[in-house]
């Protein structure tokens, strides 16, 4: 490894370690559920090795009190393992889960200042149900590494002390078996998992968007008489998949074979090594009995530990993706809070842009040319442009998702000087795909305003086309379903213009609202969402589908930059 | 089944490896020299290499299994697909299809790759070792016989106990896991009001709440875990106890105490193990059950049309119309959406079709491609047609482009074996496709793509193909939709071209530009009201 390789694991990380702090359980639980795991644990090498040693003993046939407290400790023992494991199961969980808020809400933090255009590759994909996945994998660094890791090693390492106690020779050979076996098992399952980045990862990747190919494009496959071709390809990816499988099945079977082979080997390695001091009588015979068994039973602990660092590969994965999507540095596009906002303007009117542009996170070209525009009440703007010509980019500009050069007042105040919340409180986005949160129609208007009437919410789902639909569905606790799915796209657009409309924001900014809608409803839609918006307000309109004239007070036209 | 004969050996080599490790100990205490018992020893070793090796074979058999196992389920429901066709398409979601051959089909790896091979060993096994306990200590055998089935026995009655609880827990849990989830991808919305400082006593109390639910569930289902460890480990103490007290009275040999000792907790390992991985299992077995379930839905299906690979010579009768519809009724689900639909056009003109949604311009398109079950004859030049050969002789562009992956000669000469440049340039041009370089390479459903360009490259796609193939049937169902007034015109006057070429274009749209530029219009909302009458 090269010193910059050296450098960059570093930072990597230095960048890792808050994310990996905040996935931590509280001091007090983690120790206790790290004591029951050392007590269960070393309740089963106990096990073993007092029942060994009684059996040796006995053998000997010396008075039955003699074996009274090893007949006491074996079923103590025993109890004391099922008894501890299932104590620990459950501190560790709740420890697990209870560290699982603070995990959120420190992610939720970092997200905060970012979001939306600062989250890195928000737009593409569903980066943001990874991000909530690679989440909910960090707990696995309590539970799955953290825990198993120590308890596990501390068990290895007190048998060993404890094995050395009777026999160094013993414990020499234990140390060494246990080395030697775990470290051969990581040897392994780092090849595997290699391999199964380098070679199963990918052919499941092509297989999985060939199949999802096939079956989207079913029809269009079937009319070109492309089907039968694609089939072939499908079935050729499944082969060569199933044999990289079938491959690394060979390793994947050696893990816990390694263990059987390293406790056995080192059972029997320590049998020939402690014979010489049982023949000179150094030891007793139950105590060579106990020694030569003790490794079975510690080695079956330590089959936890590799596991654990393959666990730990998984978590520390999601740790550095989770840093990559949610920088802890906020990029400079993205707009700050000002130390000392500015009082905030009477009116959002007039909304002055002067030789505006803006950039994306990461981009270095701006994604549109410099734009002057003056809205007043009651102004209509329409935005035209071919897409790509940055039309977005400016709806993101006019509520402070992203920063600009230029000028852009607000009732003669520059934005700079205000919270972004604040600008927010005045300009208000319909987004091109309005989030819709499984809930009632109620709880998804409300968050415009919460001090809203039941009346006052039928009134503005009236005037964007809703009332009746609302009343089908049985009023206001008719569920929207999960991400909307019980609503089209139209009726998830007029539900952003009524939240819009509830809110007490003067401009409006419409964003494509018709670009997850039926094209034979496009121009209807639009309409009516046009007409729904009263005089009182500033609307800027981004459509791709024509406004009539008779509806529009000025149009402006965005270009690409170049 | 080798996995069976692979079972029986790993079991007598643990059986060998008590055996012969317990004689050596024994042998050893006795007084007997290291060269003595050598051979036992020696024993002892090759038993170890025995069952290390079953282990190793027995795992790998496992995984190799689910991987077969994996790719017979996934050819099956390929080919159901291709016998179910659009019917079985219309009735599942195409996405939840591809999710359930693709990664929806590794939830089987803990059903298949662990749980039935664990089952197996557990047959073979268990029966193996009591048999040698019974043997060795008829005592020891008699008491791990009466515990054993207290394993499922208790496993059974936790279950019971706990099931109707579980399932009450799973649904709050389903809805309060999707809570940070809904959080965050609602996040730019919240933003927009200003909500989402108000979040965060949010995340915690759902979380909390979430924590407290799951704690519930867990702590019954590690009662399970539980009764199995202690079953295990009481029996082991049980034995030992009375292998010792029997030992001070002469009544066993120690080498055979020590060998019952050893091999005791195997005798529990396998059942407990098959305890442990009866989760993976569980989600594995739904995961199975919803691939059989749309195999058998694809069976269900009477098979539509859809092989279409070859194209029949074009036999041209020049004077008959390039398309003849006579009564055709088109379903989707149980509704009628065309009804007896009679139509038909000469080559050279351009037809429109209008209607407002819902009235099954699209399910008519595919009736006619063959696609979409109809009632009614089709008759192309004259020639009735059976479903299945009438794609061959159609070039076809649907309402979302639905382009295929590749670069962008594979994406437009879709099903043609030699791509031919020159051609595919010709009708990039054809289609204004002007704005994208030439050497784009385009990613899963057209990724990186505008709405318009994506449409007209699938216009591009279809032209390609009609003059390639010769089709003397163009459908393009909504090719403007996504495009700005000016392109349209574009669009328009190629069409008008095609036309000219000596073919039929049959164009969906709900703009008046489009039906202002076509000879003949046909309202489906008119026709459907025109047959009620």
């Amino acid at each position: 490894m090269t010193m910059t390789d050296h450098e960059s694991a570093r930072a990597a990380r230095e960048r890792r370690r808050p994310v990996l702090r905040a996935a931590m359980p509280a001091r007090a639980s983690l120790l206790a559920a790290l004591a029951l795991g050392v007590l269960a644990a070393g309740s089963a090498v106990a096990l073993l090795a007092t029942s060994s040693w009684l059996i040796a003993r006995a053998a000997e046939q010396p008075p039955i009190l003699f074996l009274g407290f090893a007949i006491v400790g074996v079923r103590a023992f025993a109890l004391g393992r099922a008894v501890f494991r299932y104590l620990e199961r459950t501190v560790a969980h709740d420890g697990a889960f209870r560290s699982l808020a603070s995990l959120r809400v420190a992610i939720f933090r970092r997200l905060l200042p970012l979001a939306p255009d600062g989250v890195r590759g928000v737009r593409r994909g569903d980066l943001l149900t990874t991000l909530v996945r690679d989440v909910d994998t960090l707990q696995d660094l309590p539970l799955r590494v953290a825990q198993p890791l120590v308890s596990g090693g501390i068990v290895a390492g007190l048998a060993v002390v404890g094995v050395a106690w009777l026999s160094p020779v013993a414990a020499a050979v234990l140390a060494l078996g246990l080395v030697a076996t775990i470290a051969a098992a990581l040897g392994i399952l780092r090849l595997l998992s290699r391999a199964a980045d380098a070679r199963v990862a990918p052919l499941r990747a092509r297989l999985a968007d060939a199949v999802l190919e096939y079956v989207t494009r079913w029809e269009v496959l079937n009319a070109f008489g492309a089907a039968e071709e694609r089939r072939a390809s499908i079935l050729d990816l499944d082969g060569a998949l199933r044999r990289a499988q079938t491959r690394q099945s060979a390793a994947a079977g050696s893990v816990a074979a390694l263990f059987t082979l390293g406790a056995g080997a080192t059972a029997l390695a320590t049998l020939v090594s402690v014979e010489p001091a049982l023949s000179t009588g150094a030891l007793s015979g139950p105590q060579f009995a106990l020694l030569v068994l003790v490794p079975l039973a510690v080695l079956e602990v330590a089959a936890a530990l590799p596991l654990a660092m393959t666990a730990w590969w998984r978590v520390r994965a999601s740790a550095d993706r989770i840093v990559a999507a949610v920088p802890e540095h906020v990029p400079s596009e993205i707009p700050r809070p000002p130390a000392a906002p500015a009082p905030p303007p009477l009116t959002a009117t007039p909304l002055t842009l002067r030789a505006v542009t803006a950039r994306w996170p990461g981009q270095s070209a701006p994604a549109m040319a410099p734009l002057d525009l003056e809205l007043g009440p009651g102004d209509r703007v329409v935005v035209e442009g071919p897409s790509g010509a940055g039309k977005s980019t400016l709806a993101h500009v006019l509520v402070r998702f992203l920063d600009h050069e230029g000028d852009y007042l607000l009732g003669g105040i520059d934005v700079r000087e205000l919270d972004p919340d604040e600008v927010r409180r005045h300009v208000v986005l319909c987004e091109q795909a309005p989030h819709l949160f499984d809930t009632s129609i109620r709880q998804n208007l409300l968050f415009a305003r919460d001090t809203a009437t039941d009346a006052e919410l039928l009134d503005v789902l009236d005037r964007v086309g809703l009332g009746e639909w609302c009343r089908e569905r049985g009023g206001l606790d008719a569920a929207v379903g999960e991400r909307g799915r019980l609503v089209s796209g139209g009726e998830a657009q007029r539900i952003a213009l009524a939240r819009a409309l509830l809110s007490s924001a003067a401009v409006l900014v419409v964003d494509e609202p018709t670009a997850n809608v039926d094209p034979a409803r496009a121009e209807s839609l639009l309409l009516e969402l046009v007409s729904a918006i009263g005089d009182d307000r500033a609307v800027v309109i981004i459509s791709h589908t024509p406004v009539p004239d008779r509806l529009v007070t000025q149009r402006i036209r965005v270009t690409a930059t170049g | 089944m080798i996995g069976s004969a692979v079972a029986v050996v790993h079991t007598a080599s643990i059986i060998a490896f008590s055996w012969f490790l317990a004689h050596s100990i024994a042998g050893l205490i006795a007084g007997e020299s290291l060269e003595r018992v050598a051979l036992t020893i020696l024993a002892t070793a090759g038993s170890i290499l025995a069952r290390a090796g079953t282990q190793a074979l027995l795992d790998g058999l496992a995984v190799r299994g689910a991987a077969v196992v994996k790719s017979q389920l996934r050819r099956r429901v390929l080919a159901g697909l291709d016998r179910g066709g659009s019917a079985l398409l219309g009735t599942t979601s195409s996405a939840r299809i591809a999710t359930l051959i693709g990664q929806g089909l590794d939830a089987l790896d803990g059903y298949v790759g662990r749980y039935l091979p664990q089952l197996i060993l557990t047959a073979v096994a268990t029966p193996l070792v009591v048999l040698a306990l019974l043997t060795a200590d008829l005592a020891t055998g008699i008491a791990v016989i009466l515990t054993l089935p207290l394993i499922p026995l208790f496993m059974i009655l936790i279950g019971l106990a706990t099931q109707a609880m579980q399932r009450r827990q799973w649904e709050a849990l389903g809805s309060l896991s999707q809570g940070f989830l809904e959080v965050v991808r609602g996040l730019s919305t919240l933003m927009i009001f200003g909500r989402q400082h108000r979040q965060i006593p949010r995340i915690e109390a759902v979380t909390e709440q979430y924590r407290q639910r799951t704690m519930r569930v867990l702590r019954l289902s590690f009662l399970s875990g539980f009764a199995l460890e202690l079953a295990a480990s009481l029996s082991v103490a049980v034995v030992a106890v009375s292998v010792g007290v029997r030992l001070i009275d002469g009544d066993i040999a120690f080498a055979l105490g020590l060998f019952v000792l050893v091999l005791v907790p195997e005798a529990y390992l396998p059942l407990r193990q098959v305890g442990a991985q009866y989760h993976a299992a569980a989600e594995g077995i739904a995961a199975a059950d919803d691939v059989l379930a749309l195999l058998e839905k694809a069976e269900d299906v009477p098979a539509a049309g859809a092989e279409s690979t070859s194209a029949a010579p074009l036999a041209r009768a020049d004077d008959a119309p390039a398309l003849d519809l006579r009564d055709l009724t088109v379903r989707r689900g149980d509704r009628v959406v065309v009804d007896r639909l009679s139509a038909s056009w000469q080559a050279g003109q351009v037809v429109a079709i209008t209607g407002p949604s819902g009235t099954g311009k699209t399910s008519l398109l595919l009736a006619i491609l063959g696609l979409h079950e109809a009632e009614g004859a089709v008759l192309m030049s004259g020639e009735p047609l059976e479903p299945a050969q009438r794609a061959a002789r159609i070039a076809w562009s649907p309402q979302s482009a639905e382009l295929t992956e590749g670069t962008l000669d594979e994406a437009v000469a879709l099903g043609v074996a030699s791509v031919d440049r020159a051609a595919v340039e010709k009708a990039l041009q054809w289609a204004r496709v002007q704005d994208l370089p030439r050497d784009t390479v385009l990613g899963l459903a057209g990724d990186g793509l505008s709405g318009g360009q994506a449409q007209r490259l699938a216009l591009a796609r279809a032209v390609y193909r009609a003059r390639e193939r010769d089709c003397r049937i163009v459908i393009l169902d909504e090719p403007t939709s996504a495009l700005d007034s000016e392109t349209e015109a574009g669009v328009l006057a190629s069409v008008r071209e095609l036309a000219d070429e000596g073919r039929l274009v049959l164009v969906v749209s709900h703009r008046r530009s489009v039906v202002a530029a076509a000879d003949v219009h046909l309202d489906l909302q008119l026709v459907a009201a025109e047959v009620r009458a």
